[in-house]
């Protein structure tokens, strides 16, 4: 299956693309491509022209300025799987497959924004920052204000995720778990859970979850349930409190009913997983 | 300031990129999907098996690290080094990777193979002893339809042995 006939476009750098996208309403982008070349084969997508950015290196790089890493949009899921950054290295090594992760990139994910994708539930519990840049400079949002909607990133034309924010969160314990249908598909479900744990007691607690809803979305009921001494029976509500926030539809990876029931079993194992109880 | 290069949909953009070590030079919409350009240079151990990006037939070492070339457009190519399944053999000699899937019986119809042999390369080269988990989590983007993966599961094990032990020196990209 070909794409169907695109212009194309390289640019030198940043400003230079930006001016391009800018001038050109139905320009995109070209990233990782591992979320566009799938949707022009299957034609749901005819851009005008593709502006390739998967080569700028201003956008190329993965940081850390004290307490706080910079990640660069393109930096790649396999790149952020070798990062040691809690909780977000795991979810990437669970993204997708080893071919789609040494393409695909952050900055392409959350501009796509899949209901299914995994970063999401991670980025909206490590309470991450996206920063976009434009021709007329760079703005910072919160991730969760950034997905605005499935497919709905908070972008406008002629604008480009510069990178994404977040703060170092290595005195939590974390877990990303995923259920798939079969190896490398898109999450049924995926919970994201990082705690902070002080001798017995949890004192703080955040759950994301993705794919149940139109975006990712954090379980805080459920959190603040498990702001407390640790103990069974505080898990397993928790577990059953994570179910009001999905609001699955039923697909061929699984009916409603079945993705609420799995969701109360991943968040159960996502905060044993993170307690070191499995 | 330079001026942003802009290829229109019909322009012809030249390519320059090196498939198994030769220099490659190649003229393509701008469309074209790097799969067909391979294929249509005679690379016809490139497969593709399906439209979704899911099967990794098409798999090759594009800068180093495995890609789905059915998701890579020939433009993206330009100034990279490519390496496929033509490129493993030496002097006659197949490389130790090929010679595995050969003793372990690790194919059927062999649609699948050269895509799984330029994986089990990759994985190969990230962790040069895996276990089994690994390799099974390695090839995930790999389907495979006749053999249920044990044979190949076994036949990576063994590259894994016999590149270890040296018997062939490792091509590294
Ligand atoms: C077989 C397969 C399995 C997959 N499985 C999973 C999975 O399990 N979990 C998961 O989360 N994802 C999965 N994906 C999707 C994958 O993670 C994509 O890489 C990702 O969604 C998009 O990133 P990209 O860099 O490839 O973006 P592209 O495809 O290049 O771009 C995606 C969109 O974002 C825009 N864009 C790209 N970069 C920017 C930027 N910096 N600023 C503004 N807009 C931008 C593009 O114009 C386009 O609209 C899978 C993909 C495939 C092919
Ligand atoms: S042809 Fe199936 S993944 Fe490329
Ligand atoms: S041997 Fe036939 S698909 Fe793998």
């Amino acid at each position: 299956m070909y794409p169907p006939k695109i212009g194309y476009v390289i640019p030198d750098s940043v400003t230079e693309a930006l001016e391009f996208l800018e001038k050109h309403d139905d320009a995109k982008p070209l990233a990782g491509g591992h979320s566009l070349i799938p949707m022009l084969k299957l034609r749901l997508l005819r851009p005008s022209y593709l502006v390739e950015i998967r080569r700028l290196q201003e956008l190329k790089y993965l940081r850390k300025d004290g307490a706080q890493y910079s990640i660069g949009a393109l930096s790649t899921h396999y790149e952020i799987s070798k990062a040691n950054i809690p909780l977000l290295s795991e979810t990437a090594s669970k993204i997708g497959d080893p071919q789609v992760r040494n393409m695909g990139t952050i900055g392409g994910s959350i501009s796509h924004l899949d209901p299914s994708a995994d970063y999401p539930a991670a980025l909206i519990v490590l309470d991450a920052k996206v920063k976009v840049v434009g021709t007329k400079g760079e703005r910072v949002v919160d991730f969760a204000s950034f997905a605005k909607d499935m497919f709905t990133p908070d972008l406008n034309q002629g604008e480009l995720v510069k990178e994404v924010l977040i703060n170092d969160y290595s005195g939590y314990k974390y877990s990303y778990q995923k259920l798939e249908r079969r190896a490398g598909d898109f999450a049924i479900v995926g919970v994201a859970v990082l705690l902070k744990v002080d001798g017995e007691e949890i004192k703080d607690a955040r759950i994301g979850l993705t794919a149940v809803n139109t975006k990712a979305v954090r379980a805080t009921e459920a959190e603040n349930v498990l702001k407390d001494k640790i103990c069974e029976k505080t898990i397993e509500v928790a577990s059953d409190l994570a179910v009001k926030y999905a609001n699955p539809t039923s697909d061929i990876r699984g009916t409603a009913e079945y993705k609420k029931k799995v969701t109360k079993v991943m968040t159960k194992r996502a905060i044993l997983t993170a307690l070191g109880k499995r | 300031m330079n001026e942003v290069k802009v290829y229109e949909k019909d322009q012809k953009v030249k390519i320059h990129f090196k498939v198994n070590g030769q220099d490659v030079e190649y003229e393509t919409e701008p469309r074209k999907l790097l799969v067909h350009a391979l294929r249509e240079l005679g690379f016809t151990g490139v497969h593709i098996g399906c439209d979704t990006s899911n099967c990794g037939a098409c798999t090759v070492i594009m800068n180093g690290k495995s890609v789905k070339s059915c998701t890579v457009l020939a433009v993206e190519a330009d100034g990279s080094e490519i390496l496929t399944v033509e490129g493993l053999a030496k002097d006659g000699k197949l490389h130790p990777i090929q010679e595995a899937f050969w003793e372990k019986h690790a194919l059927q119809c062999g649609y699948c193979t050269p895509g799984m042999i330029m994986e089990a390369y990759w994985l190969l080269k990230e962790k040069p002893d895996p276990t089994e988990e690994e390799i099974r989590e390695g090839i995930s983007g790999n389907l495979c339809r006749c053999t249920g993966y044990q044979n190949i599961v076994e036949a990576v094990k063994l590259a894994s042995q016999k590149l270890r032990l040296g018997q062939t020196p490792y091509q590294r990209q």
